[in-house]
């Protein structure tokens, strides 16, 4: 399972005074991230062209969502330079565009989804890990049309992320070799960043969506906004994410990083006590006090990434984004 | 730092002297308050060219600042809720006057000089009732206060006057807050934000409410035309995916939300940083540091482009293009044409605070 490889990667990285950089976080961190993503994907397509529910396809869809928020948080390089952040994640979603998109493909048999080339243009909001939930876990129609829909939306992902892979072959020189005549990184200072970026943003959006969203008020706790709660990985989703993201602190940043490591341990500490998979415990009082002591912990992480890798290096993100005014 | 000391020395050696001008400052044509690489804090002149013109240190974390129309001369303002304002010459970052809020006041971070550059107005609240007034402070006379006009609202927060006009706006949040809650936000279901116009003898010349239905997006930060167009930027106080539009035109005694489409509107999160008006005043361009996105709109017709930049929030008028500070440090020009704007001007090793303030230094924008 990729939890348990993602467990182990942040336990050989933790000696102190390992070798730790742009280069390491690329090549120890986004490149294994990247490829293991693809391959998930690729199990995941050929087992939706083989069977449209059930175990199997639960368990390749699963694996393939962990390898994804492995390298979901990465804000910069191919996925982004593809345009594809939201055709492997349309999330969040308020207005139910996937429900709707994949509803209208169903009503109509619309026949892109014969080829699978011509499936990247449909409307983002039916294509990726939402849309293929969906038909999974809470199929807006049944029969022979949405079984090939399901094989179409896994075609097109393990598509996309053999995009996403090969590109980052090439991208990661670009990334480790910063210099003036680099067209995206003058100087090893601006890939930093762009790494840096990539953490608090990656923290940002499990602080202020995946928790956020479905813990809403104490007096309207809205559980249905929890992502991915139709397939019960909300929790999840925030766990293996803070693994990544630990992860890529570790390859980063080569200075010890006591207080970060509590926090993130803290983190997980909290994690196993909530027992509502999908984050429907947002609307009891006692389990809800446990989602919003993570919420917390997750900000604690957010502080002392700045603390312990940003300030030293000299990299701010947030200064402005965390004060308000 | 060459030209400060150069003219110091110029200084020592004349016999006649004109009264001191932004040139003698190093010829800025903005200023910020930053934070250095070393954690210390400081006001900073910028030029057009993203270069640094000037710093004077700070005693903790500056705000926005408002600028002398004339002098080289600097009313830095400490984070809301601050009780203390420092008047600084920028042309060797002496502290001339420190301005303390009166008892029972405290600032809100913003300010600005009337038009012949004689008195200075503060926004504040009077922290037993809540409600918002504008401090009247007169530079003839070493900054002493000289009055008040309360403004009919709670929670002023940035207030400007209209270029070429002695009419002040204030930007009315509508948040009432207090010093021992700390940012809490006591009244979110009783707010009502707005845009109130005064003469500079306190007279109301015009006041617009945000429509009941969005009564909780505070309007904080505004940008203003000669013809008394103004640029409103708000925060809503609220699950950020419910937000409404962010950006407000105020003009012909109404406001008007500019909607932005889905995906910029949604990367702003709910909460605009600065905004201004540039390009002669025909566009605006709004920022949220927190979506780390600068979003530009032509005044008459609408969403132009969205261009991402982690932590930007500064941005106010320049030559050729709005010009953006970041928490990162760098300072760009926004070109505006196409989705990726942003050309960077100059990284400087300084975290850029929440405002970019634009001298009044001639030239148009």
């Amino acid at each position: 399972m990729r939890l348990k490889h993602l467990t182990l990667l942040a336990c050989l990285a933790l000696p102190v005074g390992a070798e730790a950089g742009v280069k390491e976080a690329v090549e120890g961190h986004i490149l294994p991230g990247v490829a293991e993503f693809s391959d998930k994907a690729q199990s995941l397509g050929a087992v939706a062209s083989e069977a449209c529910e059930g175990p199997a396809l639960e368990a390749a869809y699963n694996e393939a969502f962990d390898a994804w928020l492995g390298v979901s948080h990465l804000v910069f390089g191919p996925v982004e330079d593809l345009d594809l952040t939201l055709s492997f994640a349309f999330w969040p979603d308020p207005k139910n565009q996937t429900g709707k998109a994949l509803g209208r493909l169903i009503s109509a048999e619309d026949p892109v989804i014969e080829f699978p080339i011509e499936y990247a243009q449909v409307s983002v909001a039916a294509q990726g890990f939402f849309a293929l939930e969906r038909m999974i876990y809470d199929p807006p129609g049944t029969g022979a049309y949405a079984c090939a829909l399901v094989a179409a939306i896994a075609g097109n992902l393990a598509n996309n992320a053999q995009l996403v892979n090969a590109g980052w072959q090439d991208f990661a020189f670009v990334v480790t070799e910063p210099g003036p005549d680099n067209p995206r990184f003058k100087s090893e200072a601006e890939a930093q960043r762009a790494l840096y970026t990539s953490l608090s943003t990656g923290l940002e959006f499990i602080h202020d969506q995946r928790l956020a969203r479905p813990l809403g008020t104490f007096d309207r706790p809205r559980p249905t906004r929890a992502e991915a709660r139709r397939s019960g990985r909300s929790l999840r989703n925030v766990e293996v994410s803070l693994l990544a993201l630990k992860d890529l602190a570790s390859k980063f940043s080569d200075a010890p990083t006591p207080r970060l490591d509590a926090a993130y341990a803290k983190a997980f500490e909290r994690v196993a006590a909530i027992d509502t998979p999908d984050f429907s415990g947002v609307s009891n009082p006692g389990q809800r006090l446990r989602i919003e002591a993570l919420q917390v912990d997750v900000k604690e992480v957010q502080i002392e990434t700045i603390e312990e890798i940003g300030a030293p290096m000299g990299l701010s993100a947030g200064f402005n984004a965390l004060d308000g005014d | 730092m060459t030209s400060r000391r150069a003219f110091l020395g110029g200084l020592a050696a004349a016999t006649a002297l004109p009264a001191p001008s932004w040139a003698d400052a190093g010829h800025p044509s903005h200023i910020t308050a930053a934070r250095d690489a070393d954690g210390a804090y400081a006001l900073y002149g910028l030029r057009e060219t993203g270069d640094l013109a000037f710093r004077v240190a700070l005693p903790s974390r500056g705000h926005a600042a408002a600028a002398h129309p004339t002098a080289p001369e600097a009313v830095a303002f400490a984070r809301r809720p601050g009780t203390f304002a420092l008047v600084l010459d920028c042309t060797d970052g002496a502290v001339c006057h420190r301005l303390d809020a009166a008892e029972g006041r405290h600032f809100y971070g913003h300010g600005a000089f009337s038009e012949d550059g004689t008195r200075l107005f503060t926004t504040e609240n009077e922290i037993e009732t809540g409600e918002g007034l504008v401090g009247i402070w007169d530079r003839t006379e070493n900054y002493r206060r000289v009055g008040e006009f309360r403004i009919g609202g709670i929670g002023p927060h940035e207030m400007l006057r209209i270029p070429g006009r002695s009419t002040l706006a204030v930007a009315i949040g509508g948040i009432r807050t207090h010093p021992e809650r700390g940012r809490d936000k006591l009244n979110l279901d009783t707010m009502r934000p707005g845009l109130a116009l005064f003469t500079e003898e306190g007279a109301l010349l015009d006041r617009v409410e945000v429509p009941a239905e969005i009564h909780r997006n505070s309007l904080r930060h505004i940008a203003a035309r000669e013809d008394g167009l103004v640029a409103c930027a708000c925060q809503w106080q609220g699950d950020a995916f419910d937000a409404p539009p962010l950006l407000a035109l105020y003009r012909e005694s109404k406001l008007d939300f500019v909607e932005i489409p889905g995906p910029a509107h949604r990367r702003m999160k709910g909460y605009a940083g600065s905004v201004a008006l540039h390009d002669g005043g025909r566009r605006v361009a709004i920022t949220s540091p927190r979506g780390g996105v600068v979003v530009s709109v032509d005044v008459d017709g609408g969403y132009r482009s969205a261009a991402a930049r982690p932590d930007i929030s500064g941005v106010a008028a320049g030559r050729g293009g709005a010009l953006t500070t970041d928490g990162m440090g760098a300072v760009h020009r926004l070109s505006g044409q196409d989705e990726t704007g942003l050309e960077k001007l100059a990284q400087h090793r300084l975290a850029f605070d929440n405002h970019l303030i634009r001298l009044d230094v001639g030239g148009g924008a």
